[in-house]
């Protein structure tokens, strides 16, 4: 029963990625729109999306550190 | 449980696991005794293992219940302290059972790389100050970090010309004011200089230490969160001395921004008292949360191309090549991953020092 409701809690925190998958996608797209508006600015709006993608890749590991948690931890 | 038993135990284990050449004779013998013996059941409370008692006389169920003794062990304090003089036998069950894992192939969970054992065992007293793998490995890239500077800085400081070595040096070198200047700039211009060397050295340890673990059987230090942790607080604790040093009590007014109406200031303060706080953990959570997510899920990837190589079946062995590709492309993601988290880890902490240094003087992108 605690096992079986574990490994539904740890499914039930990959969710999260859905909102992760849009922020990278958001990101890349921001990206691909100015550097078609400005091309000139393509090296340093790559620097900043290379962080920005960075960022968000980061809370969708929160959700796999929550998923980690859940399913090794309690 | 009493602690003559726990000792019965161990003694028994131990002259069992001095014999591993006849490996499936011992494995009935420990349990036939654990058996006789009564133990079975007191190992089965202490271990809060319920299905021990009734369970087939094999090697994986062995090989379990080594495996929790060894975390339990590592789990409690309070074990080191009762059993003092059985830590020889559990350093041996703890060998025996990493041992048998590994020769079980595919076994093990995948964060079974992220194991701290002792090398060295040293002890003072009740506290234990061992040379684990970590630090050796921590020796190890400071090692090579060291050598690599040495070699290109003798003799006066490289040449004008400079060789592949040294351009590699002058890159990380020129790599970090870069951000700094961005960042902490800020209207006086002055504060860069100052900081330039801690941050530096910063990004220079998870530049090198994150890659290091994608070295085979290596360990990835940046993977515990107590490392990462420790580095984040440490660096959210400077940055509030350099914020409380460079402007006294004033430096509280980082919380709330000039021009705000008086009504929503308790809200604002909150609001940025939380963000600043939260990010001592934050950066060390991302830089952990990468690097474990990242090595997890090779070992997910790679055990499962393992698996599939040995099932003696013609589709699963050509099949074989999806999971191996994914693997490879993956090591290069996380080599990646490893060289642009110090990145960001870096420009993080420019942010959050640029917050401090210069309140809320020029207007940059806040994480």
């Amino acid at each position: 029963m605690l096992e079986g409701a574990k490994s539904i809690g740890a499914g039930a925190a990959t969710i999260a990625l859905a909102g992760a998958a849009v922020g990278i996608g958001n990101v890349f797209s921001s990206l691909i729109h100015s550097v078609a508006r400005n091309p000139s600015l393509a090296k340093q709006s790559f620097g900043y999306a290379i962080l920005g993608f960075a960022l968000t890749e980061a809370i969708a590991l929160f959700a796999l550190m929550m998923a980690f948690l859940i399913s090794f931890v309690f | 449980m009493e602690i003559p038993m726990i000792e019965q135990l161990f003694r028994r284990l131990n002259i069992y696991l001095s014999h591993p050449d006849q490996e499936p004779e011992w494995v009935r013998y420990v349990y036939n005794d654990l058996r006789d013996q009564d133990l079975m059941a007191r190992l089965q409370y202490f271990l809060k293992d319920e299905e021990m008692e009734d369970c087939e006389f094999n090697l994986p169920r062995l090989r379990e219940i080594f495996f929790n003794l060894t975390r339990e062990q590592r789990k409690s304090p309070f074990y080191h302290l009762v059993f003092p003089d059985q830590m020889d036998y559990l350093q041996e069950i703890a060998r025996m059972s990493a041992e048998m894992r590994i020769k079980d192939g595919n076994g093990g969970s995948p964060l079974e790389q992220f194991s701290i054992h002792p090398l060295i065992l040293m002890k003072i007293g009740n506290f234990y100050f061992s040379f684990t793998n970590p630090s050796l490995s921590m020796l190890l890239t400071l090692g090579l970090v060291l050598l690599l500077l040495f070699f290109v800085t003798k003799k006066g400081g490289g040449k004008s010309v400079p060789n592949a070595w040294q351009s590699l040096v002058e890159l990380i070198h020129d790599f970090v004011p870069n951000p700094v200047n961005e960042q902490i700039g800020g209207l006086s211009g002055n504060v860069k200089q100052k900081f330039s060397p801690c941050i530096s050295v910063t990004f220079t340890f998870s530049l090198f230490r994150n890659p290091q673990g994608m070295i085979p059987f290596s360990f990835t230090v940046t993977s515990h969160f107590l490392i990462t942790l420790a580095l984040s607080f440490s660096i959210f604790i400077g940055i509030t001395i350099v914020g409380f040093q460079r402007h006294g009590l004033h430096f509280f007014s980082f919380s709330l921004p000039a021009g705000v109406p008086l009504p929503l200031a308790p809200f604002l303060v909150l609001l940025e008292l939380i963000p600043h706080c939260f990010r001592a953990l934050s950066s060390g959570i991302r830089l952990f949360a990468n690097m474990m997510a990242g090595h997890s899920s090779v070992k997910i990837l790679s055990g499962s191309a393992w698996t599939m190589l040995f099932m003696n079946n013609l589709f699963y062995f050509i099949g074989d090549l999806g999971p191996l590709f994914i693997v490879l492309a993956l090591t290069g993601l996380e080599l990646g991953v490893a060289i642009s988290q110090a990145h960001v880890s870096t420009i993080s902490i420019c942010i959050y020092l640029n917050d401090a240094t210069n309140l809320h003087q020029n207007e940059s992108f806040h994480n």
